[in-house]
């Protein structure tokens, strides 16, 4: 029997900062398989490569060297118009800095990637709805990111990375700029995401966010330095690129 | 002294780090300055090349011309020359009205002055080439003879009678090229006409050979120059007098649209100016804001914060405007004399003229930073370091309207809602692009006779030549002010929305999409400008045009607008381009740094 291959498989990869005696190795030859449902929490000291590599594996930026796969799909070689379409319907980020658009809503800033893929706006609507109620923010769907607190903005943030149904979520400190009870907030939706099966990697300094994880990865220096799993993890089959069957999935009735 | 030199050193440095848009503010300002004023010199440069012609050429205070010949008017002009006021006469002479053919068959009428081969102390046109007037050979008129493309030893078919051409002169006697005849045959009207001068007796015999009409010419010098309407007054007979005050404002006519063109253009490229370095301005708003922050927590006082913000635009204005007004001063001369019937160059721009430029380069920097400065005077400290970015006002109604069209229309409608008064400016720089261009459509559109034989467009009329050559130039220089105006106005706004834009890029929007948005963000603002663009210069035009004119066809103005607007997606491509390709994950750490 074939084994289901990972929703990500890296293989050697290597990212350079700069150039000449400036030159940085932000990631330095790292091998990664992420099997479908896991959490993976990625922790390290600043300036580790941490987000570099996040960066990599939701092709934002490109290697020096290596192979990233995605569901079995090779992405470091894809253009750039590909990778767009990609992030569109396999990738979800979560960013520290929330990365909202200012001038929209909570509402329209989770529609903003249904419409990107072509939904039609009742239907975006409609997901941003039910996806803004599952972070507990339905009553402030309306309201500017200005007006929202960081958990707030972090909870929308979250919902707008699920509203494709991605293939899996990265998540960038996504509890750096929030306060304890914000954190926590936080962590009780990754959780119910771990639960539902989504595929997340998280990189973050806070061990409460590791200790939600399935596997846990140290980085130093642009390297692994310890691979831990702690709690069994799951090895689901992977579904094609570009319908999870996560959370969103789940709540909307989307087929795999 | 110490704050000028904290002013003068903060605004060197930071003209320093942007020498791009100081360089655009120096061309816009150097643009619009030096169009306002060339367009204010030409009467003053025209009257001062008159004055130079008059003085090498010994011009008269006024000219008597009769239709007629004979004795009673030899008494009659006699009598004028006898007059108390006069101190001084040449003639009475004749002139004789002819046609002239050159070798390439090109033919204009043309008026011969009987002159001794020794000119006398009046009216002595001044030889630029050749020699004077021989037996058997012609002198011609400068504008004249340029005009017909003829040099000295050509041959010229005078009547019917082959001549050579002995020199080439200028006078002050007559208006210019082609207003040389100043009365008609028999003391009517006169058409289009050349000057040349011949020896007396040779004009008599050309008369006579084929019974050409002839007038008489008295040349008179006043003891007070300046008293000639006095004198004119006093003297009521029934022949036309015109004084050098009056040939110095006939040099104008060939000028009468130039200068409204060159004025009303200036307004347009300062218009076009201020919309661009105000984007410019704005773009820096928030880089101004914490600059201002950083002087008020080191104790500057709201004087000097608005002085250091401002000196740089006027600063750089006021540098523009100088150079402006030297471009100006030495275009005008060929501006000023577009028939060379005249010599001499010209003295610099006027007070009048120098004060108005500078007004207008002060205009365009106060106008453009003025915002920006208040904004960050106006400011708290603590606010202003933090550097707060702009905050977009929502519109809900525009994002549910957006959400319902294709991805890169959903972000060009949004970007454009971003800033609707940069919005505003680009609407309005396009019309003002587009009225030019129908200006120079409307100029290029009216008939106009030639100034060859039977109105002949053998030689081409030089007015209408004129106008269009300065109405073209206008015209560059807006399209090239809108092209930097475009570039900018697109690339500010994908700098402003370089967030965003990111944003968008990980949430799948591609490269394409977004340059397309930005394109779009440009486009939809000047499609109302192109149209409004045209009514406007047609408006402009029947504003400033004296009598019937004739509008271009719909499909030239429809071209125009459309034109506009295809070279503008073509000038937002590639800042959209580059803005769109910039790696994302460099943008997203910018933003949350």
């Amino acid at each position: 029997m074939n084994e289901p291959s990972p929703v990500v498989d890296v293989r050697g990869l290597v990212k350079h900062h700069g150039e000449g005696q400036g030159r940085v190795r932000a990631v330095d030859a790292v091998d990664l398989e992420v099997p479908q449902g896991q959490t993976l929490a990625v922790m390290g000291p600043s300036g580790c490569g941490k987000s570099t590599l996040l960066h990599l594996l939701g092709g934002l930026e490109r290697p020096t060297g290596g192979e990233v796969r995605l569901a079995g799909r090779r992405i470091d070689t894809l253009g750039e118009p590909a990778l767009a379409r990609l992030r569109r319907r396999s990738v979800g980020f979560v960013f520290q800095a929330f990365h909202l658009v200012e001038e929209l809503s909570a509402a329209e800033n989770v529609e903003l990637p249904a419409l990107l893929a072509g939904c039609s706006r009742r239907e975006a609507r409609r997901r941003a709805g039910l996806l803004l109620e599952r972070v507990g923010l339905a009553d402030r769907a309306r309201h500017l990111p200005s007006r929202l607190s960081g958990g707030q903005r972090q909870r929308v943030a979250i919902a707008r990375a699920l509203a494709n149904d991605p293939l899996i979520v990265l998540a960038d400190e996504p509890t750096g700029n929030l306060d304890t009870a914000a954190t926590l907030e936080v962590l009780r939706i990754f959780e119910e995401l771990r639960s539902a099966g989504q595929t997340l990697v998280i990189v973050t300094h806070d061990e409460r966010v590791a200790a939600t994880a399935d596997r846990l990865i140290s980085m130093r220096d642009g390297m692994f330095v310890d691979d831990t799993r702690l709690a069994g993890a799951g090895a689901g089959p992977v579904p094609e690129a570009g319908t999870g069957t996560g959370w969103l999935g789940g709540l909307i009735g989307l087929e795999g | 002294m110490g704050s000028i030199v904290l002013v003068a050193r903060l605004v060197l440095a930071d003209v320093r780090r942007h020498q791009v848009q100081a360089a655009m503010l120096l061309l816009a300002v150097t643009v619009a300055t030096a169009t306002m004023a060339l367009g204010l010199s030409l009467r003053g440069v025209s009257d001062a090349m008159y004055e130079q012609t008059r003085a090498a050429t010994a011009g008269p205070d006024v000219v008597a011309l009769s239709g007629d010949t004979g004795p009673a008017v030899t008494s009659a002009l006699a009598e004028l020359a006898d007059a108390p006021e006069v101190t001084a006469h040449h003639g009475p002479y004749q002139v004789v009205y002819a046609d002239l053919t050159t070798r390439g068959s090109t033919s204009s009428p043309v008026v011969v002055q009987g002159f001794a081969e020794t000119p006398g102390p009046l009216n002595r046109p001044l030889v630029t080439s050749g020699r004077w007037v021989r037996p058997g050979g012609a002198v011609l008129e400068r504008g004249f003879a340029t005009a017909l493309g003829v040099g000295v030893g050509d041959h010229v078919t005078i009547a019917g009678r082959s001549y050579p051409v002995a020199g080439i002169a200028v006078t002050a006697a007559t208006s210019i090229y082609p207003w040389a005849a100043q009365i008609g045959p028999y003391g009517g009207p006169s058409d289009y006409t050349g000057l040349a001068w011949m020896t007396r007796a040779d004009a008599r015999a050309l008369a006579s050979s084929r019974d050409l009409p002839v007038t008489t010419a008295l040349d008179l010098k006043l003891r007070d120059p300046a008293a000639t309407e006095s004198f004119i007054d006093a003297h009521r007979v029934p022949i036309t007098f015109h004084s050098w005050q009056f040939t110095a404002g006939q040099d104008m006519v060939i000028l009468r649209n130039s200068q409204p063109i060159l004025v009303v253009g200036s307004w347009l490229l300062g218009f076009l100016a201020v919309t661009g370095i105000a984007v410019l301005a704005a773009g820096r708003a928030v880089a101004q804001t914490r600059r201002a922050g950083l002087l008020k927590a080191v104790g500057a006082t709201p004087g000097l914060i608005a002085t250091v913000l401002l000196a740089e635009y006027l600063a750089l204005a006021l540098a523009g405007d100088a150079l402006g007004l030297v471009i100006a001063h030495l275009t005008a001369p060929a501006v000023a004399s577009p028939t060379a019937s005249r010599i001499g160059g010209a003295a610099g721009p006027d007070g009048a003229t120098v004060v108005a430029a500078t007004v207008l380069a002060v205009a365009v920097a106060v106008l453009s930073a003025l915002r920006p400065t208040l904004r960050a005077m106006r400011t708290a400290t603590v606010r202003a370091l933090s550097a707060p970015a702009h905050q977009p006002r929502h519109r809900p109604w525009l994002t549910a309207l957006s959400a319902l069209l294709p991805t890169p229309l959903l972000l060009g409608l949004r970007l454009t809602a971003r800033r609707p008064g940069r919005a505003v400016l680009q609407a309005c720089s396009t019309a003002t692009t587009v009225i030019g261009i129908v200006a120079l459509l409307v100029i290029g559109a009216q008939p106009e006779r030639g100034y060859g034989l039977d109105g002949s467009s053998a030689l081409p009329n030089l007015r209408g030549e004129h106008d269009r050559r300065v109405m073209l130039a206008v015209t560059v220089l807006l399209i090239a002010l809108a092209v930097v105006n475009t570039i900018t106005f697109t690339w500010t706004t994908a700098m402003e929305a370089r967030a965003n834009v990111a944003i968008a890029r990980t949430l799948g929007a591609t490269p394409s999409q977004i340059s397309l948005g930005l394109s779009t963000a440009q486009l939809l603002p000047s499609l109302p400008g192109a149209v409004a663009g045209v009514p406007l210069g047609i408006g402009l035009c029947a504003m400033f045009t004296v009598g019937k004119w004739t509008l271009p066809p719909s499909s030239w103005l429809f071209g125009a607008a459309l034109a506009t607007l295809v070279v503008t997606a073509a000038l937002t491509a590639l800042p959209a381009r580059l803005a769109a390709r910039r790696p994302v994950a460099q943008a997203l750490s910018a933003e949350s740094t």
